[in-house]
């Protein structure tokens, strides 16, 4: 055996291990599923309502701060202001809190007490144990995800394309829109994906700001701990099998379009 | 039609400083430079996508130096050509009808037609990404010619083609500029401004060194930059003399160059174009008054057809072509005599 080639044999062995890892938890998971259990929560009303619940919040989430999240990372991207390694900071600080801290931080901001609160308070509307308030606990662990991927797609759109279309007459929304805007495309998809996927999975700081109406994560640990592993594991199977299924649809969607080749900036 | 009055422009540790160049409406004005030298950052200034620190830009009379991009009505060609790898080549061609919300009808017309005449019909509706340089830079090309600029700058037009493909794209500049285009070029390849330019600036540094027509500038360099950029390799610092009437330039060796009459400084850099360098076998029956005995040392294959290097007391490189190469049958290490005119030793002044 060559040294190259025992060096790829550690390699392989090694990353074999993680992969193990990742895998057999959730093998175990599905060969200890039962078929008929798994029919039966598939027919829950309970169980299907709450992983609607929370596809359908974790994907408005997605989208309703896509709106301001791309414009934040074309600029992180594009322009040079005041204390950008702090605002690059921030953006990534719910990456690193504790889940349970980030629901603390939310509720505190949705309560009655808090602003969001008290203006939703105004306008006859309870955040707290509401699709809303759910919304914003997911948005608040998962918008990093979206705002890095579509900042790093920003940044690898040539800047000389952008200069190009304003030499041909382009206004500076036109640049963003046509040019700008669709060469990102598939780093601001990726970033969608990982945002919703990030959103549907979590857990801590959804449970602090509403234990009802009750989202998959929260069902599955609430059959957990009120009735033991089998009966949350079929409900942990069917929305893991939802969520690879939705997962995957989503990645389909930038790997249709095709792959654009950028190069370099030219040198001045 | 295109005047710079005195544009100064700071960029981190690099300016550009004073630059003035008024270029004449119908010019085929080539910027040369190194890569570093400022020349694409004044491009950028003409165009609009940066405002100088101080300084004018007109075009036509009209002070555009604070004007909207969009409102210049000046061309800019990339070096990469900067086609939007996500439209075809007819939304890219299209592109700046687009924005100025132009009929439908009118867009087919005009991209069918600037199609036809750059000779990218066929590619229309092809994606860009698969497109070879030479097509790349038509569409480029096309894509800023449609909107009929007033001046048309290139930023090194031909540095990312082929060989092959760089005269195609030579004869349509020139023929663009023969219906009365303004073209303002940058290179940093002297033989693009030989081959295309009505008149040459030459930059360094972020000055502008020399300003004239391509023989003024080739044949007069004004400094030893301007000189190795016309190709130039024959250098020898000198100092000049008129004895009995005759102009001399000694080297630190001891040869001595016959020098036409003019008014030299004391000391300086005297040059010698390699062509302008004549190689002989034998010596020569009527030498002419610079004739010197020489061996060569190196011969290399040149664009030109050859380079001879000749140690005669100083190193001479001498550019002959192919056909005077096979007649002359010279080798490493032949014994040969040199010679050139004194009109072919042109003095330099200023600082070396």
């Amino acid at each position: 055996m060559t040294k190259n080639s025992l060096f790829n044999w550690i390699m392989l062995f090694l990353s074999s291990l993680v992969l193990l890892f990742i895998l057999a938890p959730l093998a175990g998971m599905f060969i200890k599923t039962g078929g008929t259990e798994l029919l039966e929560t598939i027919n829950d009303k309970e169980v299907q309502g709450s992983i609607w619940l929370t596809l359908w919040v974790a994907f408005a989430a997605t989208i309703i701060f896509a709106i301001g999240s791309v414009p934040l990372a074309w600029l992180l991207a594009r322009k040079k202001f005041p204390m950008k390694k702090i605002v690059q900071g921030i953006i990534d600080l719910p990456v690193v809190l504790p889940h349970t801290a980030a629901g603390l931080a939310v509720l505190g901001f949705i309560s009655r007490d808090g602003f969001l609160g008290k203006v939703a308070d105004a306008m006859g509307l309870t955040l707290i144990n509401n699709p809303a308030g759910i919304a914003l606990a997911m948005a608040f662990v998962s918008v990093p995800f979206l705002i890095n991927s579509a900042r790093d797609g920003f940044s690898a759109v040539p800047e000389r394309l952008e200069k190009a279309a304003l030499t041909l007459g382009a206004s500076r929304s036109r640049v963003f829109f046509t040019v700008s805007l669709p060469i990102a495309w598939r780093s601001i998809m990726t970033g969608f994906v990982m945002m919703f996927a990030r959103g549907m999975s979590e857990f801590g700081a959804v449970v602090i700001v509403a234990y009802h109406p009750m989202v998959a994560p929260v069902l599955i640990y609430e059959r957990f701990s009120s009735f033991g592993l089998n009966y949350a594991r079929p409900a942990s199977v069917l929305f893991i099998v939802v969520a690879l299924g939705v997962f995957i649809l989503l990645r389909l969607i930038p790997g249709r379009k095709k792959e654009i080749q950028l190069s370099p900036d030219a040198e001045t | 039609m295109l005047k710079l009055e005195n544009i100064n422009k700071k960029f981190g540790d690099f300016r550009l400083a004073g630059i003035s160049i008024d270029i004449q409406e119908g010019e085929y004005f080539v910027l040369l430079g190194r890569s570093g030298s400022g020349k694409t950052q004044l491009l950028e200034l003409i165009a609009g996508l940066n405002e100088p620190d101080s300084g004018l830009i007109w075009v036509d009379n009209e002070n555009v130096t604070k004007k909207k991009i969009q409102d210049r009505n000046i061309g800019l060609v990339f070096q990469d050509y900067a086609v939007f790898p996500n439209m075809t080549v007819f939304g890219n061609i299209a592109y700046s009808l687009h924005c100025r919300k132009t009929e439908k009808k009118e867009i087919n017309e005009r991209v069918n037609r600037i199609a036809e005449e750059l000779n990218i019909h066929h590619l229309l509706n092809r994606l860009t990404d698969n497109l070879a340089g030479g097509e790349l830079q038509r569409v480029a090309l096309a894509r800023t010619l449609i909107t009929y600029p007033r001046v048309l700058l290139l930023d090194e037009p031909l540095a990312s083609i082929d060989a092959s493909l760089k005269d195609d794209i030579k004869r349509i500049l020139r023929r663009l500029n023969k219906k009365g285009l303004t073209i303002v070029h940058i290179t940093h390849d002297y033989r693009e401004a030989v081959s295309l330019a009505t008149r040459v600036g030459v930059i360094h540094n972020g000055h502008l060194i020399q300003v004239g027509t391509p023989a003024e500038v080739f044949c007069k360099p004004v400094n030893k930059f301007v000189a190795r950029y016309s190709g130039i390799r024959n250098f020898f610092r000198v100092k000049f003399a008129c004895e009995e009437g005759v102009w001399k330039a000694q080297c630190d060796g001891t040869l001595a160059f016959v020098m036409k009459e003019d008014n030299y400084p004391v000391e300086g850099l005297m040059i010698i174009r390699g062509d302008a360098i004549k190689i002989h076998c034998v010596e020569p029956s009527n030498p002419p008054a610079n004739c010197f005995k020489g061996v060569i040392r190196e011969i290399f294959p040149s664009e030109y057809g050859m380079e001879v290097t000749v140690e005669a007391g100083e190193k001479f490189f001498i550019d002959i072509s192919a056909d005077n190469f096979k007649q002359l049958q010279i080798s490493e290490l032949s014994e040969v005599w040199i010679t050139f005119p004194p009109e072919a030793g042109i003095a330099l002044q200023g600082n070396f």
